[in-house]
């Protein structure tokens, strides 16, 4: 017998009292969806089953308890830190759901700047850590867009990664340990060292997790020395894409590591660029960056390469620097983007792959152009390469619509999950991944066994062995 | 070197309306006759009217002694522009001022295009020399300051919104030097049909001696109207910076900055604004000003005197509540 | 009904909201700025001693963005009634407005032109405003020219008078909305110093956009702008206008002669506590109660 709302939110005040249970009704339903669905919070139109509470969990020991109970109980929790998620793994999709929410955990445990480490607690926002880092010359390396708002417990959850990856690695390659709390209420530390061999690196079980595991309490991630005063940055206009994944590809096989590379399509290019580049052109742009002699020999070898591609013109770097120095979200930014949506009922939405160097170009050809073709209302449909590695690359696929005919409710199924659609089954077929950094979310638990083939024996195994009453956010990275 | 203070004081289709705004207009330029005009010049105010029954109120109203009355339709523009000309000909007045508002710099601007000469508008303070009008204004949506230089007379100059002036005009004893009738006989002005639509409301805010202004950072509409429930409660005018405005969650009357409203009240509390340029402008005269904001390093929180690094609503709310403690208390 | 020529004039700026906070304290260094022997007459300050926003994107005025969308509704309402309406856009400047020329292009506007210059007009409203009418009356022929309060670089407010004057029309300022009337008039709502109002003009007129609640421009589909590839705003010179620019520059009634870097910097006293209470009741009793009590 499913639990009452009632009954719930009883319980839930049984263990954490009745101030930190949220049953405000404007707060569940703004709760139910995440930005996947964010056209219900902007519209104030609603369809997704409204939560039963929200509930602040402010230590790990009240984790583990409310982790238990709902075990117990079979109540489906949807743990969650920052709420900046895309991919609507913070939605609740079943009845009576509860929100576990962790961002009042947010002290900063330990500084450690000998032995480069940080340690906070769940709810740390990315920028705060970062701010008080940098106090000390030092950086956490990680800067996602979402850095202003975004806390550390979900960009853990999600496997997310910054604008400088390419020289610092995504998230993986920075936690160095962590706690996570699983639905029997066990409290799991994995301790701070540099490399283990000790049997499966079993981090790699909480990182990515998406809340359909364990709830992460706490983190610990390197530290690296900050050099600012070495960033160089440098900039092309090109007329091809093919030729600027090839420059990519020479620059990341040629061992420099820029901590930013990325190259622009035309129609992406126009929304940042176009007060220097031609509305035919695609953008190529790297930042290199740390100690003196290795920002310049970056820099300059990044030169060399580029210099051997006629194709490409080079623009004044201070083009370049200006951007970037404009590029993270902010609070007015948000409010006002909702609101030009609001006028204009035009959404942009992005879908990020990866795949190898030999298949990076065809997916984006042929998923923009059936997009273009099979999708109506698109008013703009191109994307953008910002992650490299040795053996491939990343599509940021970026692109609006305006909402025509349908309330914006309906989005989802008129033109976001169509789009998504078409661009999964060309990166599929071509033996890429289908979510690069974003998390699977709900949005493309869909694909979640042609994405993993095979190998979905071992994610269905690890779900059944942590979760068996099925009580972590479902329908996220599995579907319901 | 002549000044001639002008105040439109044609009907503005309200009742008590056209009083408030010639009121308005007056105080404005009174106050920046005594303290931004670096000139000890001779001068008079021109009253544009086009009831007969508010003559007397509005001569009251005029900052200088000398008085000269012109009667002309609501809204013609184009007409006063053309007698402002025509007395600039005559060498009644070298330096023409308008009050801070559209019917000022519409005025201002009108008149220099006719008559040849040079106009400034949002203009903080002003020099007279023998051959030039040297003036202050903000540019760059207030990130700079820029000196100009007018050479071409008349000089007609709009003033800044800032200057405003809270406390009783002096009494003067005013005189009548002419009135003159402008209006054409069966010549309409250029518009029908007024019709006003609401009480004027922004009309609390330049004035406002203490007030609460939200920004982003109050999070949602729902925020803002906690700020602006807790302004209320605490005796504040509220107010709110464009972001808050453009995204509707609080009406337009309510905006603060370049595009809205100058305010100079004894005490500001910003809440959840991180105090850009073009929104400071509108609280820059206040005496005190108190910032709410989780981000330490948004440019208020080094432009203010006092600063909160929390919550916008919850600490405002929180002051409401103080507040209201200690009146319950005496 | 006859068809209504109507025209929005639009300008694009710096993002100046981009440029960094050093930057604008090092603005205002121009020759005639402090220091320097002479008094400064000689050497007017200038578009140089502007801090260097080349490299900032540019971004529509709001204002006149708000004219743009308020175009096409007028535009809509127009047909709505059983008439019809050609809209034309036209910027002066250089080629950072063509983007925005071939967006409008694509949502529908008839005509598109540039005025090109590569004068920086910030402090020049007079010679923006010339070629404004010049292009309303000459070129263009427009019974209606709607553009920002703003308008024009450098944003002083005068533009849209200039405009009116120069072609004897009258001018409506602070409209908000716009409606049309099935005799050819115009309902108006605007924003006065004694609040909201409405009034009827009648064309040729000039409105000039306040803050109106519409603020963003719809967005063209991309088939939209297929249908309108093969056509290029038309690029025009002062000189086809009949205007002489650099006559008009030189007779330009105001001189920008010194900038000065803004210092807006208080005693930032940073009040002490764990929680909102906290903070709230420090703030009050160390300088909020004295302060509530002398207002």
């Amino acid at each position: 017998m499913p639990l009452t709302r009632e009954a719930i939110v009883e319980g839930l005040r049984g263990i954490v009292g009745p101030d930190d249970v949220v049953t405000d009704e404007r707060i569940l339903v703004e709760s139910s969806v995440d930005n996947f669905r964010k056209l219900q919070n902007i519209f104030d139109v609603h369809t997704m089953p409204v939560p039963a509470a929200v509930v602040m969990a402010r230590s790990t020991e009240r984790v583990a308890a409310l982790l238990r109970w709902a075990d117990e109980h079979g109540v489906n929790l949807i743990p969650r830190t920052g709420a900046t998620a895309t991919e609507g793994g913070l939605e609740s999709v079943v009845a009576d759901s509860v929100i576990i929410d962790g961002s009042a955990m947010n002290e900063i445990v330990k500084i450690d700047a000998y032995n480069m480490q940080a340690t906070c607690q769940c709810g740390v926002p990315l920028q705060v850590l970062e701010d008080r880092v940098r106090e000390l010359g030092l950086t956490t390396g990680h800067s996602p867009q979402s850095k202003p708002v975004a806390h550390m417990g979900g960009l853990v959850a999600t496997r997310s990664i910054g604008q400088f990856s390419t020289l610092y690695g995504g998230i993986e390659d920075m936690v160095v340990g962590l706690e996570a709390v699983f639905p029997g209420g066990q409290v799991t530390r994995i301790k701070n060292v540099p490399r283990r061999a000790a049997g499966p690196d079993i981090r790699h079980i909480v990182i990515g997790n998406e809340g359909a595991l364990c709830f992460i309490t706490e983190v610990t991630v390197k530290l690296f020395p900050y050099f600012p005063e070495n960033n160089t940055f440098l900039g092309w206009t090109l007329k091809d894409m093919a030729t600027g994944f090839a420059v990519l590809r020479d620059v990341m096989v040629n061992g420099y590591k820029p901590s930013v590379a990325r190259v622009y399509d035309p129609g992406d290019a126009g929304l940042h660029f176009s007060h220097f580049a031609a509305e035919d052109d695609c953008v190529l742009l790297f930042m290199a960056e740390g100690p003196a002699g290795i920002a310049k020999a970056t820099a300059d070898g990044i030169q060399a390469i580029v210099d051997k591609h006629p194709e490409c013109t080079q623009v004044p770097s201070e083009y370049i620097e200006t951007w970037f120095n404009d590029l993270c979200w902010d609070a007015s930014k948000i409010i006002a983007e909702d609101e030009r949506i609001r006028q204009t009922r035009n959404v942009n939405r992005t879908t990020e792959i990866s795949a190898d160097w030999g298949s990076i170009n065809d997916i984006y050809q042929a998923a923009k152009a059936r997009i273009i073709a099979e999708i109506p209302d698109i008013t703009m449909m191109g994307g953008h390469s910002s992650h490299s590695y040795i053996n491939g690359t990343n599509m940021y696929f970026n692109y609006f619509f305006n909402v025509v005919g349908v309330g914006p409710e309906e989005e989802t199924s008129k033109y976001y999950l169509p789009i998504i659609s078409i661009i999964c089954e060309e990166t599929l077929k071509r033996g890429g991944s289908i979510v690069h950094h974003h998390g699977m979310g709900k949005a493309r638990a869909p694909w979640v066994k042609d994405e993993y083939g095979s190998s979905y024996y071992v994610l269905e195994t690890l779900k059944h062995a942590f979760d068996p009453n099925g009580i972590m956010n479902k329908g996220t990275i599995i579907p319901l | 070197m002549r000044f001639a203070a002008v105040l439109d004081g044609t009907s503005t289709g309200s009742t008590d309306g056209t009083a408030t705004v010639v009121h308005r207009q007056s105080a404005a330029l009174g106050a920046f006759l005594r303290g931004g005009l670096d000139a000890r010049a001779p001068g008079e105010t021109l009253v544009f009217y086009d009831d007969e029954r508010e003559k007397d109120r509005l001569i009251e109203l005029a900052p200088t002694r000398d008085v000269r009355l012109v009667r002309t339709s609501a809204r013609a523009f184009e007409r006063m522009a053309a007698h402002l000309s025509t007395q600039a000909e005559g060498g009644q007045a070298d330096l023409f001022l308008f009050a801070p508002g559209p019917a000022g710099t519409e005025l201002a601007t009108r008149l220099a295009c006719r008559s040849g000469g040079g106009v400034l508008t949002d203009v903080v303070t002003a020099e007279a020399a023998p051959d030039r009008l040297s003036c202050r204004r903000y540019v760059c949506s207030g990130h700079l300051m820029g000196r100009f230089e007018l050479s071409a007379r008349p000089w007609c100059i709009g003033i800044d919104a800032g200057w405003t002036d809270a406390g009783e005009p002096e009494a003067i004893e005013h005189v009548v030097l002419s009135d003159t009738d402008d209006t054409v006989a069966g010549r309409p002005g250029p518009f029908e049909d007024p019709e006003v639509l609401e009480a004027p409301s922004t009309g609390d805010l330049a004035p406002s001696r203490f007030l609460v202004v939200a920004g982003s950072g109050a999070g949602s509409r729902a925020g803002v109207e906690r700020i602006a429930a807790a302004a209320r409660e605490m005796g504040a005018t509220f107010g709110v910076t464009r972001p808050v405005a453009m995204n509707a969650w609080a009406s337009m009357d309510r905006l603060i900055g370049v595009s809205g409203a100058r305010t100079a009240p004894s005490l500001c509390i910003v809440a959840g604004a991180s105090g850009a340029p073009a929104f400071y402008w509108g609280i820059e005269k206040a005496g005190v000003i108190v910032a709410v904001d989780l981000d330490e390093h948004a440019p208020i929180a080094r432009d203010a005197d006092l600063v909160l690094l929390d919550d916008a609503v919850a600490v405002v709310e929180e002051l409401a509540a103080i507040v209201a403690a200690e009146r319950e208390a005496r | 009904m006859s068809a209504m020529r109507i025209l929005a004039y639009f300008g694009v700026t710096p993002d100046y909201e981009a440029l960094r906070e050093s930057e604008w304290s090092t603005a205002g260094r121009g020759p005639s700025s402090g220091g320097g022997e002479g008094d400064g007459r000689d050497e007017g300050a200038g578009p140089a001693d502007l801090p260097d926003t080349r490299y900032v994107r540019r971004i529509l005025d709001c204002f006149d963005e708000s004219a743009l969308e308020l175009a096409l509704r007028l535009l809509d309402a127009l047909v709505g009634l059983g008439g019809t309406a050609g809209l034309g856009a036209v910027s002066v400047g250089a080629a950072d407005a063509e983007p925005h020329l071939k967006t409008l292009l694509a949502l529908g506007f008839e005509r598109a032109a540039r005025v090109h210059t590569e004068a920086v007009l910030d402090f020049a409203p007079a010679a923006t405003a010339a070629l404004i009418a010049a292009y309303t009356q000459r070129i263009d022929r427009s019974d209606l020219l709607m553009l920002g309060a703003r308008s024009g670089p450098g944003g002083d407010g005068t533009v849209p008078f200039r405009v009116a004057d120069h072609l004897g029309w009258p001018c409506i300022t602070q409209a908000t909305e716009v409606e049309p009337l099935a005799d050819g008039r115009l309902r108006v709502t605007l924003m006065t110093d004694d609040g909201l109002q409405r009034l009827t003009a009648r064309t040729p007129c000039v409105l000039a956009i306040g803050n109106a609640v519409v603020s963003h421009l719809r967005v063209p589909t991309l088939t939209d702008r297929l249908a309108v590839r093969g056509r290029q705003p038309d690029i025009l010179e002062p000189a086809d206008l009949g205007v002489d620019l650099s006559e008009l520059l030189g007779r330009e009634t105001q001189t920008l002669t010194a900038l000065e870097s803004v210092d807006r910097r208080r005693e930032s006293i940073l009040v002490p506590g764990d929680t909102p209470r906290a903070k709230a009741q420090a703030l009050f009793d160390s300088r909020l109660k004295s302060l509530l009590e002398e207002l």
